[in-house]
């Protein structure tokens, strides 16, 4: 009977091992199922396919990149190659890395980190950063316990102009309807390929600025606050180099 | 109208930059850190092997392959100076006056002069060595010129790198910046310059300069 009894849990612990396993990435990350949507800069012409992938539900922490750091001594505050990571590399860590005592809260979005740095951290995690649209796909999301036309807008209205009131840690501002926290109203995010909103940079026409960025801008209105907010993430982007390091500027990453 | 279009874009983006972000701090410390990379170009000069800067471009690791099918790291180009851009073969308006261009800067070169011009296709998929090769000897150029062909990931990376912006089209195209980048013999970017059918000289004395 007791040796009954062991199997039966043997064989019940083994059926839960892939379950606990699969059930951890779940914890962690949100399905998306892939679609279409219209991006910012192509107006209203090109709807533009998103595959199915996984998204982090949070932005990565400071304690989630103490670990990262830790594991890869090259991308600590000191060691890190100032071609990858400009001088306000983790500016607002102590310069003997992060401690308890010190620096800023554990649940907070890591910022002040580079692109070359967020892609090595999502590798290292064998996961990817999130490419431009997948990104923008799951920011349309509406926040889940609240999807009323104008809750997003609100949010993100609030937020630009610092009325949001929060605590500054991941997954204190919203969960949308996929169950990602945060994508608006925390921190900016860095994305895989901010770079493909091309400038053109034709010798005959060095002012020239990306057609859709104005055909968007012209079409603002006051009343459409996701479409300035669009507007403001693209433009952000734009000026943007890989290897600045801001301080409002985060990241999460797929798979 | 659209000069109107370009201020308000411009206003916005300044907002952005100095309200927004409260980045002041972080965009003079950006011109710092460009400032330091082209300093440091006295010390790779002479000694053998070359020592890497922090800003060289070479501390990106990875494989390519050039046109011969060689094996090659980014690094394996540090001892000589670098002219360097990013292309595609199947590109139908600007690569070709890229190319152009870097033929007029080479032209002003002294035929014993030592320097690599190092191309790199956007075009992960159709750019293969073979293809780089027939391309190659389309235009007749010699053993310094290196055209290269690496992964996705390493694409996007090194375009980051060099701040180069592109987009894969749907058509199979790829809109990009025009981007012709001088390196030093440590790999550090010591000069760069944007558009078509530009003047040669500025590359060529900056080449010159790094001798």
């Amino acid at each position: 009977m007791k040796i009954i009894g062991f199997y039966k849990l043997l064989i019940i612990g083994l059926l839960c091992l892939p379950g606990l396993k699969s059930s951890g990435q779940q914890q962690d990350m949100a399905f998306i199922e892939g679609g279409t949507y219209k991006p910012f800069v192509k107006g209203d012409k090109e709807e533009v396919p998103v595959n199915a992938f996984w998204m982090d539900k949070k932005a990565v922490t400071n304690t989630d990149y103490q670990r990262f750091v830790e594991a890869n001594p090259q991308w600590s505050k000191e060691n890190a190659k100032r071609i990858f990571a400009d001088s306000n590399y983790l500016y607002h860590w102590p310069d003997s890395g992060l401690s308890q005592h010190s620096g800023p809260p554990d649940g907070a979005p890591v910022v002040n980190v580079s692109w070359f740095a967020a892609k090595a951290y999502c590798e290292w995690q064998n996961k990817r950063l999130p490419k431009l649209h997948e990104w923008e796909f799951v920011a349309r999301a509406f926040p889940k316990n609240d999807v009323s036309a104008d809750s997003l807008q609100r949010i993100i209205s609030d937020w630009y102009s610092n009325r949001l009131k929060h605590d500054f840690l991941v997954g204190s501002v919203y969960q949308n309807t996929y169950g990602v926290w945060d994508m608006h109203g925390l921190v900016w995010e860095w994305v895989y390929d901010f770079n493909s909103i091309v400038m053109n940079n034709d010798g005959r026409n060095q002012e020239e600025m990306p057609e859709g960025l104005f055909c968007g801008s012209a079409s603002l209105n006051a009343n459409d606050a996701t479409d300035y907010a669009a507007f403001v993430r693209f433009a952000f982007r734009t000026s943007l180099k890989g290897n600045y390091n801001l301080r409002k500027l985060g990241f999460r990453c797929a798979k | 109208m659209k000069i109107l279009k370009k201020r308000t874009f411009a206003i916005l983006l300044i907002a952005l930059l100095v309200i927004g972000f409260n980045s002041c701090d972080d965009s003079t410390a950006h011109q710092e850190t460009t400032a330091s990379c082209c300093s440091t170009d006295k010390e790779t000069q002479s000694d053998e092997p070359v020592s890497l800067s922090d800003m060289s471009v070479y501390h990106l690791d990875g494989d390519w392959h050039d046109q011969n099918g060689k094996q090659l790291a980014l690094k394996d180009f540090a001892g000589k100076p670098v002219v360097l851009t990013m292309f595609f073969t199947h590109c139908e308006y600007a690569c070709p006056l890229l190319v152009h261009d870097m033929k007029g800067v080479e032209e002003q070169l002294d035929a014993d002069m030592e320097y690599t011009f190092v191309l790199v296709s956007f075009d992960d998929k159709r750019d293969t060595p073979e293809r780089l090769k027939s391309y190659a000897d389309s235009q007749g150029v010699g053993e310094n010129w290196v055209f290269l062909h690496g992964d996705a990931n390493q694409i996007k990376a090194l375009s980051i790198l060099l701040n180069i912006n592109y987009e894969a089209l749907e058509n199979g195209q790829f809109a990009h910046s025009n981007r012709k980048l001088v390196l030093d013999q440590g790999g550090a970017i010591v000069f760069q310059q944007d558009g078509l059918q530009t003047k040669p000289e500025p590359v060529v004395k900056a080449l010159l300069d790094l001798i």
